[in-house]
């Protein structure tokens, strides 16, 4: 949010409408920069469904390409093997100068997601680089789920957890309900 | 060495190797001589203009006899370059003149140099240490064309006069040609450019004077710029230095481009840009603002500069890579300014 902020210094006109939308979507997209952005995201799913990389997948809503669902299974020879997450992307409209809101929508022990399914990744936030795209963001996420973050956790009870690869793998599959439809 | 061959070779060249040429070519017409030829060839054809068919054999005479002086200032051009120029390129060995000379009169094989040599080897050379010495090379050749321009313009009278004479005359002109890159070739340790160079330069020029005699600057344009691109008789071995000077950003972006940002071949970056997936035109794949070698339209480049200010490719800030960039990439600096001043009309 700070480097948002820093935004907002650098162009008084653009960004105001940007910044609120990088929170709120569907708030008063700009004509012309929902035209490019429209353009971005359907390459973006062109390309993902053309990619066919394995364990992926996100589809946009019905009526809005703006918000995008997409799941995760976990990598092989990890603690999250056999499980898959499903995950919101939401774009802004200055998308792709500024990250998707990425969520978890089905719950995920992990030392870097948090009890809403907020999820803490580095890209997603003040290394975002325009440069990513969707595919990039869940193949991030699903190695994330294999190599998390340890010191700087969400949830703490998690990231003390991850050294006890095993009892971890309980925990996981215990808590882990597959998404509904 | 090869800077002063650039700067040097052409000047001296033409005063200095006239004297060598007159020593070591008795037997070629003096310059003297060929200016009375050219006062007969005028009045012969003065006569021929006035009268009929009396004097045809008398001026055949004159006709082969002009021939002769045709052929003549041009080879003593070629003379004064080659003494010109191998004089100069190998300065330890100065007595090469006189086996250049008597290699001169030899033929067959293929290949040779003429009077171009120098300055595209020199050129080609040049260009690839510094920038600026090309330009050297060229005012070089332009003097030296110059110099040559007064006996040009009589072997153009001529040729214009009569056609026919044209066909045949390339022929020892080759031959001939040939025994200075030979001698370069024997002589010179980094020959290979040259003799390429001389390789293409030979029929080139060959070509020009079959054309049209009525060509004398472009000759001079030629011998300057070599080969063109899109030349029929260019050979594929000549490396494309036009290639090379005009476009060294397009280079940098396939050197640099593809490998740390692999992905741009995933999904084909070089021709659209990778934040907006807009087709790149000319400009934008030529613009490269970061060392890093990440392409973007400008568009887009303008609008990360607006807020965040980092190359998507490698994070790094584009203000510190900016002036990098503009020393090194001629392209990229004009539309990187363009790109500022647009930014700057956003936002007032």
């Amino acid at each position: 949010m700070a480097t948002v902020n820093g935004y907002q210094g650098n162009t008084p006109v653009a960004a105001p409408a940007g910044t609120a939308a990088s929170r709120q979507p569907v708030n008063a997209p700009k004509i012309v920069d929902s035209q490019s952005v429209l353009k971005r995201l359907q390459s973006e799913l062109m390309a993902l469904m053309m990619s066919g990389d394995c364990g992926i997948s996100a589809f946009p809503e019905e009526d809005n390409i703006f918000f995008w669902k997409g799941t995760i299974q976990g990598i092989k020879d990890t603690v999250f093997e056999g499980t898959e997450y499903k995950l919101s992307l939401s774009f802004p409209n200055d998308y792709p100068f500024n990250p998707p809101t990425v969520k978890f929508e089905t719950g995920c022990f992990h030392p870097n997601v948090d009890v809403c399914g907020n999820l803490c990744l580095d890209i997603l936030k003040e290394n975002w680089s325009s440069a990513y795209d969707v595919r990039t963001i869940l193949l991030s996420i699903q190695s994330v789920l294999g190599e998390p973050n340890i010191s700087s956790p969400l949830n703490s009870q998690a990231a003390q957890l991850w050294s006890n690869q095993e009892e971890y793998r309980k925990v996981v599959l215990k808590l882990y309900k597959p998404p509904s439809a | 060495m090869v800077s002063d061959s650039i700067t040097n070779a052409p000047i001296p060249s033409a005063p200095n190797s006239k004297d060598f040429s007159k020593k070591k070519r008795a037997n070629r017409s003096a310059k003297l001589k060929q200016c009375k030829l050219d006062a007969r060839r005028e009045q012969w054809l003065s006569q021929v203009a006035v009268k009929s068919k009396g004097c045809k054999e008398e001026g055949n005479c004159a006709k082969k006899e002009r021939d002769r002086s045709l052929e003549n200032p041009r080879r003593r051009d070629e003379d004064n370059n080659d003494d010109g120029s191998i004089h100069h390129e190998s300065d330890s060995e100065s007595p090469s003149n006189s086996p250049t000379n008597s290699l001169l009169g030899g033929g067959g094989g293929s290949g040779g140099s003429d009077s171009g040599t120098n300055f595209i080897g020199s050129s080609s050379s040049g260009s690839s240490i510094s920038g600026s010495s090309s330009g050297g090379c060229c005012s070089g050749s332009i003097t030296e064309e110059e110099e040559e321009d007064d006996d040009w313009e009589a072997v153009a009278d001529a040729l214009a006069a009569d056609d026919d004479n044209n066909k045949p005359e390339p022929e020892p002109e080759n031959s001939y040609s040939q025994s200075p890159s030979e001698s370069q070739l024997s002589m010179q340790s980094d020959s290979t450019p040259e003799l390429t160079n001389g390789l293409g330069l030979d029929s080139a020029n060959s070509m020009t004077e079959t054309e049209s005699a009525r060509m004398v600057p472009r000759i001079s344009g030629n011998n300057t710029q070599a080969w063109r691109p899109d030349d029929a008789y260019r050979p594929q071995s000549l490396p494309n230095l036009a290639k090379q000077r005009s476009f060294p950003a397009t280079n940098r972006h396939f050197g640099h481009g593809g490998v740390p940002w692999s992905r741009n071949s995933v999904l084909g970056a070089p021709s659209s840009c990778p934040i907006c997936y807009e087709d790149l035109d000319l400009t934008d794949s030529s613009f490269l603002p970061c060392s890093c070698g990440f392409h973007l339209c400008l568009f887009c480049h303008k609008r990360i500069l607006e807020e965040d200010g980092r190359c998507p490719g490698c994070r790094k800030p584009y203000e510190h890579d900016q002036v990098e960039s503009e020393a090194s990439v001629q392209g990229g600096s004009l539309t990187f300014r363009l790109a500022r001043s647009c930014s700057m009309i956003a936002r007032s």
